[in-house]
């Protein structure tokens, strides 16, 4: 190994190389490529060439309403409506976020898809879910929807011992005719292949897929199937060299290239048992399916599904741009989830009360400094959230001239210096080394405070609080 | 009147609680008399207020001992014609 070692010069270096071109700061970090992935699939390496994923029309789907309202108590129809409309403000005129899907089964159910499409946006494009039932249909046809889910279970575990199918055949057999129902009735089948990654992929899915292309061959382009590849346990692994039925890329690219089914009409759907919702379905984005299904915040069955404020991020990373999107949207729907009952996290990224708090002292130092320290991007402007530091012991006062600066809203030539804050730090030092306090302090607490030692500004800058 | 080194002694013990006859100046505020973080930042803002001056932070921060901070409280009341001597 030594033989073979590289000399690494040390140029002089006398101005930062902050690398704006992938940290612009007034975006998300940017995700590009310098080169081809190779995976070995049946033998043979196959290249992947992510970076076409910047030209490829991917998209962002929802299904808040369906498997989101799986985990959690059922929305009311107004509020399904506001959350209907943020989502079309979030996702763009473009419509990154381009479809969203209903059940049809209740009253409410119906009437919530009624006023939502009431609001007359484009996007999101509202379809349907419904079981893998004929008599469904006439709910799909009666709403009007040009689409709709069906459940198409495809692992051994569901075929033989849930449904009770005696074969592969039976089972196949039976989807499509439920899916030639859909045909019949000018309805578009999404075909929910439910636990693909724990399927039988040569003896099952792969021939229904290959089936479901032909019966599409016989109808026309917009009535053709799509498939949603449903990770129903989590079980997917992005991992290149992962084998069958656990790998996402050659999941995708054995249906793509060898089924033939068009990326456009593919969809991943993941749940995240295994912590790897999120990579899980930017790797189906990568390697060839076009659309990413997802929750807001994650809410979903067990463990959630892939956050679509998540997938917002990523998309514009890998498209090197906004695309239309209204970042800002996202803390108004995490602000009204919470109005109506629904915990974030605190830590949960992009929308957590804190996640762009910081604790340390240390930080809250650098921070000071230049905010792109310790921030990942411009929170502010993109998410109308500028970075904060929670002050206990370790805040030091660094932590806590950036509390103040912040409350008092200063900034430039106006901002406090560390000196100015003593009194304050002196009173936090105090709650832990004297009181013997052992949690944070409240903004309630530090704003008393900062009223008691900064009158003036308080008197400036707070004259209506 | 006091000299500013008494002065910077006066300060320095009332903040770090300690007896002006054990601050000599060419102990490190921290090291020798056990400053804290906040505690420097404290020293700082009493020797503007002793002396009604005003220092810059990162100046003021980095001095570290005791001669240091007479050297720099005399050059800072010299440039805002404050009269120490």
């Amino acid at each position: 190994m030594a033989k073979h070692r590289r000399h690494h010069n040390l140029p002089e270096v006398l101005r930062p190389n902050l690398l704006e071109d992938i940290f612009p700061h007034d975006l998300p970090p940017q995700i590009r490529f310098d080169g081809p992935v190779v995976e070995y699939i049946d033998g043979q390496p196959v290249q992947f060439d992510f970076s076409s994923v910047k030209n490829r029309d991917i998209v962002i789907t929802d299904t808040t309403f369906r498997d989101g309202q799986q985990s959690l108590p059922p929305y009311s129809v107004d509020q399904m409506v506001k959350i209907y409309d943020l989502l079309s403000r979030l996702g763009g005129p473009n419509g990154v976020i381009r479809q969203t899907e209903f059940f049809l089964y209740t009253k409410n159910d119906r009437l919530a898809l009624d006023r939502c499409r009431e609001l007359g946006h484009k996007y999101p494009e509202c379809t349907g879910w419904i079981r893998a039932v004929k008599g469904d249909f006439r709910l799909v046809r009666e709403a009007g929807l040009r689409e709709t889910g069906l459940l198409t279970s495809c692992s051994d575990y569901h075929i033989f011992h849930k449904l009770k199918f005696r074969s592969h055949k039976e089972c196949m057999d039976s989807y499509c005719e439920v899916v030639q129902a859909a045909f019949d009735a000018g309805v578009r089948p999404r075909c929910h292949l439910e636990d693909v990654t724990r399927a039988d992929i040569d003896r099952f899915v792969l021939p229904f897929a290959d089936r479901l292309m032909e019966m599409s061959e016989g109808v026309p382009e917009e009535l053709s199937v799509k498939i949603r590849l449903c990770d129903t346990m989590g079980f997917g692994i992005s991992y290149p060299g992962a084998e069958l039925p656990r790998s996402i890329p050659k999941l995708i690219y054995k249906l793509n290239h060898d089924c033939g089914v068009p990326s456009s009409r593919l969809e991943w759907h993941g749940h995240n048992d295994f912590h790897k919702v999120h990579i899980n379905g930017a790797t189906a984005w990568l390697y060839g399916c076009d659309a990413l299904n997802s929750t807001l915040f994650g809410f979903g069955e067990r463990t959630g599904n892939p956050p679509l404020e998540g997938a917002i991020i990523e998309y514009i990373a890998l498209k090197g741009g906004l695309c239309g999107i209204d970042t800002l949207a996202i803390t108004e729907l995490a602000d009204y989830m919470r109005s109506i009952g629904l915990p974030i996290p605190d830590n949960y990224p992009f929308a957590g009360r804190a996640f762009n708090v910081t604790r340390a002292g240390i930080h809250a130092g650098g921070l000071r400094q230049d905010e792109r320290i310790y921030n990942i991007f411009d929170t502010e402007k993109l998410l109308g959230r500028p970075p904060r530091v929670a002050i206990t012991d370790k805040s030091g006062a660094d932590g806590i001239v950036h509390w103040v600066n912040e409350f008092f809203g200063l900034k430039g030539e106006e901002r406090i210096n560390k000196i100015k804050v003593h009194r304050l730090a002196r009173w936090v030092i105090d709650q832990y080394d004297v009181e013997g306090r052992l949690t944070s302090i409240s903004d309630q607490e530090l704003a008393a405070k900062a009223k008691e030692f900064f009158p003036d500004y308080w008197a400036k800058y707070k004259t209506n609080v | 009147m006091a000299t500013v080194e008494e002065r910077v002694k006066m300060v320095t013990a009332k903040v770090l609680d300690l007896d002006p006859e054990r601050i000599h100046p060419e102990d490190s505020f921290t090291e020798d008399l056990g400053a804290e973080s906040v505690q420097s930042i404290e020293l700082v803002a009493m020797f503007e207020e002793e002396f009604g001056i005003e220092m810059d932070e990162d100046a003021a921060l980095s001095v570290t001992t005791v001669g240091g901070a007479v050297d720099f409280i005399t050059a800072v009341c010299k440039e805002q014609g404050v009269d120490v001597d």
